[in-house]
């Protein structure tokens, strides 16, 4: 195995983020009622025409200006002909000789570049479903605007297949091009992938996976693909150059049946569309729709902020968490606090919640003041955290919640005293094991404090105001 | 210059069914048709861009808006064969 | 009954603007001709009980018009007289039929047409050939022979037509109408059923140049549903009727009267340029020297885009469908099933021009010798503002005599395919008629947009000729039976 080089190239589709089609103004609408958003041109109906939706260009200059890639000044569409039932036309438009962009790179968090070979636009065909006896067509994904991007055959491992989708999807979704939600299918992946003997110029004969619906699982099937191209290669097999689909269920790749036998697509440019002659504008415009991409966000982190490791992925795979913690970082300076509270409580609010982001209308600065008041002093853990469960999705004023509530923690041992008489009271068997040397049952007369005073007590407070009265008492 | 294999081929690509006692005759025909076709062969092309379109206008583009078709059902009403809001056709083995 | 039948499209509309005549009279008028002499000629594939709702108002108010099928007419059937399509009902108005509606003309009828436009003479349609008005034993032209044999036995005003390598022209010439074709893109696509896409263009099929400029004014005009149409200002034909030709030239393309072509119409156009000369037109005498290689070019590039443009009938969504235990039995059969011989003939070129291998030696060939045959036109138009050809080699032809030998079909569009093939806007009037009593069509040909020139030297001609007035003797069939 060892003396084996893996190589791979990936092939990604990402759905664009537009209101309607790439050459119809139906809407694109996940999961409505099935053939509910179709109409005469996306199903390919007699007399139809094409025209290009102008928002799908300018994603498609923003994904490649990201991915580094040079854009064609000119380009134009080409049919690519073949039958299938979710194709209505029976061709396909695409680009191919001139794709949008072309020779661009990612940069993976490992520092290598994995280049690119293009970036294209096409349409999207619709879906079939499956039954006993027939097969079922849904029209309301054609003509959904794609962007298929290449990889050249660069990528060394299936751990490296992960990284390099892993970055592209983060990318894709910084610049707000599309959703990448490979549930709905708004990112697909296939792979291409063969062995070679470490050192051979030469690539091996290549297979084609299918068929991988999460990144784990292209992961696994790339793992599956090079542990079985070895195992044929050492046993002097020749490995056919075919396509293969994964079956998760039994985690392997099986030979899929052939849909044509050579895949003649008659490629021409297409008559119905203009050439589309790229304009500078919408070349500049899109650039500055670029911000910060992933890798640029994660050094950043890790250099400002000290994050690294696990919580770091949570706030790049998260822009919004990672947008909220730094502008509350603007209000309260104690970055390891406000990580600890925005990894801790307020995912934990939100997850409880169920909350989407867009739900979660606290402000930062309103949170960073709950973290500060909690490290003042002025409130306790469970005070703060209530704060927060009250206000995470109202944004209400902290300082009137608080007033309300009545939540500011009571540190004055005036406050207290009364509270800590009774607990000592009424707690005499607590009070003997304490003294008898079981410490912890200071942690239950603690917990007394706390109820009597409504969650108000200052707990540190109250435990020295016991121990100090127990030990008094017990002279 | 078109022999029986080639409108196989074509046939194919095509998705047209030919019965076996046309092959010959449509290879003829089609044999017929490229032969005088081949004139284009004689006219010197070297340099000359081909005239992908007639007109020389660009950039036809359309907002993205969202618009929704009225006639959904009428195009239901169209397919051969459906099932409930689907067009419905023989198994499809993947 | 007012004397309707002499009445052109724009006086018939005047007369229903005055009250003298209703829109319904005049339906009714066309519609009972219709049931008098379409079953000797075959014109139509559908004539309305019903007619699509128009309101509106112009030159043509009120005037029915018919529609050959390949374009769309929401709620109606669209055909294409092919099986293929049988079943199938538009569920849109082509943009041209809206016009036509907010225009307040009355959509009468479909004619019929060869099989997805692919033909001279109306022999591949699904319904039977139409029949030539002036000799019942002669083709109509095609594609567009129910259109132009409709309006030449006033069985209709006028109609509507497309034209992809002289579809509108060539029929209109043989039947002794008035045809034209728009400039590329002059006219939107969207609702005409494709054949060739860089070729096709809807156009007007009327008795006269009158008629032809009013149709033209109402159906010109950019379409955002189309990207190939132009975006110009809107032009008003009519302007150019009844005008002056003095100091126009027109050009004799040495190319168009060889071999091939019959004596009595080249005397014929001799005769046309006569008349032009006497109005004071100028000729010259140009060449286009690739003209010999146009059908060639045009067959390869026609066949390669229906070929695709065609691979959407299958049965799925909209059709004919048989062959139904597995999917590809349904693609297969249906296709086989549905699809006429010149249409599957076409395809296969098409396909085979495409596919891997040829793709260079043929499809992208033809792009280049197109590029050549447009540069021929460019070049000529500097020196000249219009050309002068004849449309058809020959007056109609016999049925079934071309149609077993596809090539010599083919060839009867070597005077009209060039147009095509440019972009060009191109006319088709007629000139005079055979000894047989058959018409002959001269074709004029404009540059790019300029319609209006057409118009002008047009309806000078007619100002001067009365051969557009003459009718077919369609009484003589009902009498011999």
């Amino acid at each position: 195995m060892n003396s084996y080089e893996t190589v791979i190239g990936l092939e990604v589709h990402t759905q664009l983020k537009t209101e309607s089609k790439i050459f119809c103004s139906c809407p694109t609408t996940f999961d409505s009622p099935p053939n509910t958003n179709i109409c005469p041109v996306c199903c390919g109906y007699p007399g139809v025409l094409p025209v290009f939706n102008q928002k799908a260009l300018e994603l498609a200059i923003r994904v490649s200006l990201a991915l580094n890639c040079q854009i064609n000044p000119n380009v134009y569409f080409e049919r690519k002909n073949y039958f299938y039932p979710d194709l209505p036309k029976n061709f396909q438009i695409s680009q191919y000789k001139m794709p949008l962009g072309h020779s661009g790179y990612l940069k993976l968090a490992s520092g290598k570049t994995i280049r690119i070979n293009r970036v294209h636009l096409e349409e999207d065909a619709g879906k079939l479903i499956h039954r006993e006896d027939c097969s079922l067509i849904d029209f309301n994904r054609t003509g959904t605007p794609l962007l298929e991007i290449v990889s050249e055959p660069e990528i060394n491992s299936p751990e490296e297949a992960f990284d390099y989708l892993r970055y592209l999807k983060l990318t894709l979704i910084y610049i707000q091009a599309s959703d990448c939600d490979m549930e709905r299918g708004s990112l697909r992946c296939d792979a291409n992938i063969s062995l070679r003997k470490k050192g051979d110029k030469i690539l091996g004969t290549k297979v084609e996976l299918k068929n991988m619906n999460t990144f784990k699982g292209v992961k696994a099937a790339l793992e599956h693909e090079v542990r079985r191209q070895a195992k044929v290669l050492q046993s002097s097999g020749t490995i056919s150059q075919e396509t293969r689909l994964w079956d998760a269920g039994s985690s392997k790749t099986v030979v899929m049946r052939t849909k044509e036998q050579a895949h003649d697509y008659r490629y021409f440019p297409e008559p119905d569309l203009l050439d589309v002659a790229v304009p500078g504008a919408i070349i500049c415009s899109e650039k500055t729709k670029i911000k910060e991409l992933p890798l640029e966000k994660e050094e950043r982190f890790k250099k400002n902020y000290g994050i690294v490791d696990k919580e770091l992925e949570v706030f790049i795979s998260n822009v919004w968490l990672a947008d909220f913690l730094e502008e509350a970082l603007k209000f309260y300076h104690q970055s390891r606090e406000l990580v600890n509270w925005v990894l801790g409580p307020f995912l934990e609010q939100v997850n409880l919640l169920k909350l989407d982001p867009p739900q979660v209308k606290i402000s930062a600065e309103s949170f960073a003041k709950i973290v500060k008041y909690f490290s003042e002093g002025k409130m306790n853990n469970l005070a703060a955290k209530k704060i927060l469960s009250l206000t995470i999705a109202t944004n209400d004023d902290i300082d009137e919640v608080i007033r309300k509530e009545k939540l500011i923690q009571v540190s004055d041992e005036n406050g207290l005293i009364a509270f800590v008489d009774e607990a000592i009271k009424e707690n005499p068997k607590a009070i003997s094991e304490y003294l008898e040397g079981k410490h912890q049952a200071i942690q239950f007369l603690v917990g007394q404090v706390m109820r009597k005073s409504k969650g108000k007590a200052n707990p540190k407070v109250a435990r020295d105001m016991l121990e100090k009265n127990i030990k008094e008492a017990g002279r | 210059m078109v022999d029986k294999k080639t409108v196989e081929y074509v046939a194919e690509l095509a998705r047209i069914k030919v019965d076996p006692e046309q092959k010959e005759y449509l290879a003829g025909q089609l044999s017929k048709i490229l032969e005088y076709i081949d004139k284009l062969k004689q006219v010197n092309t070297d340099n000359v861009e081909p005239m992908r379109e007639v007109n020389q206008h660009r950039n036809v583009l359309r907002k993205d808006e969202a618009v929704s078709f009225s006639g959904q059902q009428d195009i239901l009403n169209n397919a051969p064969s459906r099932f409930e809001t689907y067009f419905k056709i023989p198994k499809v083995i993947e | 009954m007012l004397d309707v039948i002499n009445l052109s499209g724009a006086e018939i509309a005047e007369k229903i603007s005055s009250k003298a005549l209703t829109k319904e009279e005049t339906a009714s008028f066309f519609k009972k001709r219709i049931e008098q002499f379409d079953q000797l000629l075959n014109c139509f594939v559908d004539v309305f009980e019903e007619y699509p709702k128009s309101c509106g108002d112009s030159p043509l108010s009120g005037v029915p018009i018919a529609i050959k099928d390949n374009i769309c007419i929401k709620g109606k059937p669209a055909t294409c007289s092919s099986k293929i399509l049988s079943g199938h009902k538009a569920v849109y108005d082509a943009t041209v039929i809206t016009r036509l509606k907010q225009a307040g003309l009355l959509i009468l009828a479909r004619t019929n047409m060869d099989e997805f436009a692919f033909g001279s003479s109306t022999e591949t349609s699904c319904y039977g050939p139409t029949r030539n008005p002036w000799d019942r034993s002669r083709v109509a032209g095609g594609s567009s022979g129910g259109s132009a044999a409709a309006v030449a036995a006033r069985l209709v005003p006028f109609a509507l037509g497309s034209d992809t390598g002289g579809s509108i022209r060539q029929p209109s010439s043989l039947c002794g109408v008035v045809g034209f074709k728009p400039t590329y893109g002059r006219v939107s696509r969207y609702g005409l059923i494709a054949f060739g896409s860089s070729l096709d263009q809807i156009g007007p099929i009327t008795l006269n140049f009158e008629d032809c400029a009013y149709l033209l004014n109402i159906i010109c005009g950019s379409d955002p549903k189309d990207c190939t149409s132009l975006i110009t200002e809107n032009i008003d034909y009519a302007k150019s009727l009844h005008q002056e030709c003095k100091g126009l030239t027109i050009g004799l393309p040495k190319e168009y009267f060889g071999q091939g072509l019959d004596s009595q119409v080249k005397d014929s156009l001799e005769e046309v340029r006569s008349l032009f000369q006497r109005k004071g037109v100028s000729f010259k005498d140009i060449s286009l020297p690739h003209t010999e290689y146009a059908v060639a070019t045009y067959y390869i590039i026609g066949s390669s885009e229906a070929s695709s443009n065609l691979q959407r009938f299958d049965g799925i969504r909209y059709g004919l469908r048989s062959g139904c235990s597995d999917l590809k039995e349904l693609y297969f059969k249906s296709r086989q099933a549905g699809l006429g011989d010149e249409a599957k003939r076409r395809i296969f070129l098409g396909t085979y021009s495409l596919s891997s291998g040829y793709y260079d030696a043929y499809y992208l060939k033809a792009l280049k010798v197109r590029r050549l045959i447009n540069d021929d036109f460019q070049k000529a138009f500097k020196e000249v503002d219009a050309i002068l050809t004849p449309t058809a080699p020959t007056a109609a032809f016999k049925l079934g005599e071309k149609i077993q030998d596809p090539l010599s079909m083919y060839l009867s569009d070597i005077y009209t395919i060039s147009a095509n093939l440019a972009g060009l806007p191109a006319v088709s009037f007629p000139c005079g008629f055979t000894k047989e009593d058959l018409p002959i069509g001269a074709q004029l040909i404009a540059k790019s947009c300029d319609e209006s020139t057409l118009i002008k030297l047009g309806s000078l001609y007619q100002d001067n000729t009365d051969f557009h007035k003459k009718m077919p003797p369609l009484e003589k069939y009902i009498k011999n039976g």
